[in-house]
């Protein structure tokens, strides 16, 4: 009786302490950590779901995915360093061991002849061929089938010979032909229905063309890649390749720090984390250009209804107050410390567009003021607040809860604002709401951050009249014809970009507020580190890694 | 006793399709479209988003949505995820092990420490060491569970790294690994979730055990037994503790659903790999069909868990009037 | 009446409900007065050197935008407790009618009332205010307090209707209605007085949960919207910030664990005042 209640009365001890001996003791760590020599964690925010090329539509185009689709496929040429999208200059071969222009419509590709799917069969023309017409079905594939949209035809003239027809002659041809979408295997998916690919065998285990072929996929939690052994452009010397997932930006930089991952891809600001994380002698930082960029979107028209002005708004010189009122070097440097620029007009650091434009206009308080009066805004019950004809000078400026830079950034304008007597409400939402809610153009301010593609030519979607993504009822002729201009023209477009963005910036439209830097973690035991702006880990079958780690770690 | 227990269940099925109604009603009602991500940070077409609003069913009513949702859960088919593009059921069946995990860790310290620990309060009622683990129990549960998860990763696992900050296992460990190995591994990534949800809600176990076991305490054949000279643990554990369990039971019925969502937060912020943390993604996606399966699961497990607490006290209970 | 008075006495008298009772007193005073002798919870003297740890001139140290987290705490607290003051007694009220109607009335009310009460109970709260809040165009702190108070009141109904059955069945009830006593005078006279002791520790107990909640939603960026100062909107500005300004999300969260925990501790000895076998 008495053994048996002292039983009952240690029980939960004794459970309590094994558990923890057990997990103290850790059997696992030796093992793992003679592979941590040759392989990479890194970690990101979004994991992968449906790595491959003509797939990637809809939700599935997400930097999770693409991560994984740029290392399981190869695309026919790799846009190179500068990112310079129009001309073929800055285009380095892949797939394609060469190609030529035949006449301005048309582009022929010579296959690598040593390249093979990682199931062994070698890769032909006619995948490419495959690839194309998938790509350019709008059934299956309607971001592709737009972007893709000037190709006119694909044929194989040999097994290893692909020709490109494009509809008209442009800049960015070889862009069009090779950046959006790499071949996938023909052999393997042409007896698949498009419509069931998705549900197929080939998505849980990819057969692809890259330097790194696929392990496992552990929901939630990573992808594992491993290097392709004979991979014709050199086997990778980091043999295995994690992409580990965690949504929460603090619990990646947890994992960061804890030792728990090798790399990271954007350390969230303020730049007292970058501090923190550079005091970490084990990681490298690399700072790389980034396609964002940040800016409070002026509605035009009034939210209530479309039909008619903003009653603040529409006042261009309420518009430029607020431009100038607002020290944007301030801003960028409070929330990005050295990490970041104040844009002119639309244009992240990677649009090549930027080259040659002005300075950003400086914070001009009289001035912004002067415009305020001008237009009759006035203190006249002096609570700080500017009002006219009995209504106060307030916004709304609305953004979505799931940002923490635009939260941050939000309540600093909203304090300097204050001081040129603008009142503004900051609403978070959740995103989906205040993705609705921008489409429909029902916001006074918008804080918006976009992704740019590395052509300049999707500013067209915001910037124009008729633009599909243009919310905020900016119309401005002159800017619409200097931006066609630009794209349709031949010979060098630059300056008539540069054009371009001084009529929007003259017109107003937002406050161009920060282009930032992003900042990557990269241990230091890895070397010849080079990071890509637009996808970041594609060269990672150059880099190298020494074989004894630097850091012991806790995993 | 059989007319009673059909009727309890009507009630629970009727609850359920209130629930459900509820659900769709509110998700439906509540602006934001799971498409609207798309447009978020690259231009889309018009013609992009129609295609793909035609794909997931989208531009269909919403009673002929309904219609076949509803068909398809009575085929236990809960439709096609829209982020993840795979069928809501088969995420569901992968996230689940890790949360049961989770949950089930949390249950299993919540019942042997809880329930330990509110006997021993009671046993010792109005005490030093009572007054002090009902003042602890109530600290750890008046803390917000985000708030001390945050602060556990940190310091024990980035500043301390004595245990992994996040995460559910150690991706080098290879898949065929030992069980041990692999098994250790699990375990100590699972320490710091387990502890911050524990000691969040382990004061509820304690409070309710103390409670029962004063009523048991109460009774005269307590007073026989001690009269009788048997020594005061086993009066306590044997005689007392034996029959101040069955209260604490049936309220296993009430964490039933605890276990599956009562760690969005906690799942987040250690990053680990089960439904709260793909439920949570879901709401923010408006991904329609992932939020539905994951709430419903949820909802079914609400109102499993009282049924089973009303039968099990019915059975256990004879003083439970059944009519 | 006296029956709640003489709980909230009894209460007084247990040293933990003392205590718990004294820090929610200082807590509202602090949260009443404290914003007059502390620094501007909104003022950013200096962005630029911004993240400042705890010191001389800011006892809690700054936040990433240099503002005082002392003084937005103290803020902090009048906005959660002004919510979830308000937000209890509604759904308290809203509770303790439908229970009531439930109870009292029986029949196909009850059986309709308490299946949508089952239906509701099995969604999580957060949820339902998630999908809820999302219809505002700017949430405003009233609307916040209100959509709490309507989401709050489903258990709250549960007791009190199973307090108005049990006290049905007492000998004075039951009399009194033989003898003819009106409805209302029935309900207000007999059932809610008797009903009130559960409240008060139903109220007392949901003043710490609201405070949780409330939390939780700004936390999710939902709730009270900046630049207004919350616990739980403190929490998430340094969620990114842990591992280099932990200071900014340490001290609102212990302010949220002392208020919950007074709010507890209070409510503890008022049940136990209530049902004394408990003690």
């Amino acid at each position: 009786m008495g053994a048996v209640s002292r039983v009952t009365r240690w029980t939960p001890r004794i459970a309590f302490a094994a558990a923890l001996a057990a997990a103290l003791a850790d059997p696992a760590e030796s093992q793992a950590n003679r592979r941590r020599g040759t392989s990479i964690t890194i970690v990101t925010g979004g994991q992968a779901t449906l790595p491959v090329p003509t797939l990637m539509e809809g939700a599935e185009s997400s930097v999770g995915n693409l991560d994984v689709a740029d290392q399981l496929f190869i695309r026919l040429a790799d846009l190179g360093p500068k990112l310079q999208t129009a001309g073929d200059r800055d285009f380095v071969p892949a797939l394609a061991s060469s190609w030529t222009r035949r006449d301005s419509v048309t582009l022929a590709f010579d296959l690598d002849p040593r390249a093979r799917w990682h199931d062994g069969a070698p890769i032909t023309a006619r995948d490419v061929v495959f690839t194309i017409g998938r790509a350019k079905d709008p059934a299956i594939a309607p971001r592709l089938s737009a972007l893709l949209r000037q190709i006119v035809s694909v044929s194989a003239e040999t097994q290893k010979r692909v020709v490109f027809r494009f509809a008209l002659p442009y800049a960015e041809q070889l862009y069009d032909a090779t950046f959006h979408v790499a071949p996938v295997p023909a052999h393997l998916l042409e007896s698949i229905p498009a419509g069931d690919l998705a549900r197929s065998a080939f998505v849980t285990h990819p057969v692809g063309s890259g330097p790194y072929r696929w392990v496992r996929n552990v929901p939630g939690q990573f992808v594992e890649l491993a290097a392709v052994p004979d991979f014709f452009l050199g086997k990778p010397k980091v043999e295995r390749l994690i992409f580990r997932t965690a949504s929460d930006p603090g619990a990646r930089l947890n994992l960061l720090l804890s030792g728990q991952a090798d790399a990271m891809d954007i350390i969230p600001p303020p730049p007292d984390n970058i501090r923190r994380v550079a005091a970490d002698t084990t990681l490298r930082l690399i700072s790389v250009p980034s396609s964002t960029v940040g800016y409070l979107l002026f509605n035009q028209r009034d939210p209530k209804n479309r039909a008619r002005p903003h009653p603040i708004l529409a006042d261009i010189r309420v518009r430029r107050s607020i431009t100038l009122g607002l020290d944007r070097r301030e801003l960028v440097q409070a929330v990005f410390g050295s990490q970041g620029v104040v844009p002119y007009g639309p244009v992240s650091q990677l649009l090549w567009i930027r080259n040659g434009a002005p300075e950003p206009e400086a914070a001009n308080i009289p001035e912004a003021k002067r415009l305020l009066a001008a237009t009759g805004w006035g203190d006249s019950d002096g609570d700080g607040t500017l009002d006219r004809e009995g209504r106060p000078l307030r916004l709304l400026l609305s953004l979505p809860n799931t940002s923490g830079v635009r939260r941050q950034m939000a309540l600093l304008v909203q304090e300097q604002l204050r001081r040129i007597g603008i009142q503004i409400d900051v609403q978070q939402l959740e995103f989906p709401v205040w993705n609705e809610r921008r489409s429909a153009g029902d916001f006074d301010v918008d804080f918006s951050s976009v992704s740019q593609d590395a052509s300049p030519s999707g500013l067209t979607q915001s910037w124009t009249c008729t633009g599909g993504n243009n919310v905020a009822g900016y119309c401005d002729r002159a800017a619409d014809s200097l931006i066609t201009h630009a794209i349709l023209g031949r010979g060098d477009p630059g300056d008539t970009w540069i054009e371009a963005l001084r009529q929007i910036e003259r017109g107003a439209p937002a406050t161009f507020l920060y282009a930032p830097t992003f900042v990557y973690a990269v241990n230091r035991r890895y070397r010849a580190v080079t990071i890509s702006p637009q996808s970041p880990w594609i060269t990672l079958r150059t880099w190298s890694v020494s074989p004894a780690p630097v850091s012991h770690r806790s995993n | 006793m059989r007319s009673w227990l059909l009727l309890r269940l009507i009630q629970a099925v009727i609850a359920f399709v209130v629930a459900l109604a509820l659900l769709f009603v509110l998700m439906r009602a509540a602006p934001g479209d799971p498409l609207s991500r798309l447009s978020a940070d690259r231009p889309v077409s018009r013609q992009e988003i129609e295609a793909l609003r035609a794909r997931y069913g989208l531009d269909q009513p919403v009673g002929t949505q309904l219609i076949a949702f509803v068909s398809g859960l009575l085929h236990g088919d809960l439709g096609v995820s829209i982020e993840h593009g795979r069928p809501v059921t088969s995420l569901l069946a992968e996230r689940l092990p890790a949360t049961i995990l989770l949950g089930g860790s949390v249950l299993l310290l919540n019942f042997t420490i809880g329930l330990w620990l509110g006997v021993r309060q009671a046993v010792r009622r109005g005490q030093r060491e009572d007054r002090w683990l009902t003042t602890l129990s109530l600290t750890g549960y008046a803390m917000p569970s985000f708030w001390l998860g945050l602060v556990l990763a940190w310091l024990v696992g980035v500043e301390w790294r004595l245990l992994p900050a996040a995460g559910m296992q150690d991706p080098l460990l290879e898949a065929d690994a030992g069980f041990l190995s692999r098994a250790g591994d699990v375990l100590r990534h699972l320490i710091l979730p387990v502890v911050t949800l524990s000691i969040v809600s382990i004061a509820a176990t304690m409070r309710y055990q103390r409670a029962a076991m004063l009523e048991v305490l109460r009774l005269p054949y307590m007073v026989t037994a001690r009269a009788k000279g048997l020594a005061e643990h086993d009066v306590t554990w044997r005689h007392g503790w034996r029959n101040a369990l069955f209260p604490v039971i049936t309220l296993f019925g009430l964490w039933l659903p605890i276990l599956v969502s009562g760690s969005v937060f906690v799942e987040t912020v250690f990053a680990w790999p089960g439904l709260g943390a793909l439920a949570a993604a879901a709401v923010g996606s408006r991904d329609y069909p992932l939020l539905m399966g994951a709430s419903l699961l949820v909802a079914a497990l609400v109102v499993a868990g009282g049924l089973i607490t009303d039968v099990a006290y019915a059975l256990l209970d004879p003083r439970v009037r059944l009519g | 009446m006296t029956a709640a008075f003489d709980v909230l006495q009894s209460a007084w008298r247990n040293p933990r409900g003392r205590t718990g009772a004294l820090i929610l007193l200082i807590v509202t005073i602090a949260a009443l007065f404290g914003p007059v002798l502390l620094p501007d919870p909104l003022a950013q003297p200096d962005v630029l050197d911004a993240s400042r740890p705890p010191g001389l001139g800011h006892p809690f140290g700054t936040d990433q935008l240099s503002r005082d987290v002392l003084a937005r705490v103290v803020s902090g607290g009048r906005i959660s407790l002004s919510v979830a003051f308000l937000a209890v007694g509604l759904s308290v009220t809203l509770g303790a009618a439908v229970g009531l109607v439930s109870g009292y009335w029986g029949g196909a009310v009850d059986a309709l009332l308490m299946r949508i009460v089952d239906g509701a109970l099995a969604i999580p709260r957060l949820f339902i205010l998630l999908l809820v809040l999302a219809v505002w165009e700017r949430v405003p702190v009233l609307a916040l307090i209100l959509l709490i108070g309507a989401t709050g009141w489903f258990a709250t109904s549960r007791l009190v209707r199973g307090e108005v059955l049990r006290i049905r069945e007492e000998g004075y009830v039951r009399a009194a209605e033989v003898l003819g006593a009106r409805r209302h005078r029935i309900i207000f006279r007999h059932l809610l007085p008797n009903a009130l002791g559960p409240l008060l520790v139903a109220a007392t107990l949901g003043v710490g949960d609201v405070i949780l909640l409330e939390a939780g939603l700004s936390f999710l960026g939902l709730g009270i919207q900046p630049p207004t100062p919350s616990w739980g909107g403190m929490i998430l500005d340094s969620r990114e910030v842990m591992i280099s300004a932990p200071w900014a999300g340490i001290f609102p969260g212990l302010a949220i664990v002392i208020t919950v925990l007074a709010a507890n501790l209070f409510g503890d000895a008022l049940r136990d005042a209530v049902d004394p076998r408990s003690a």
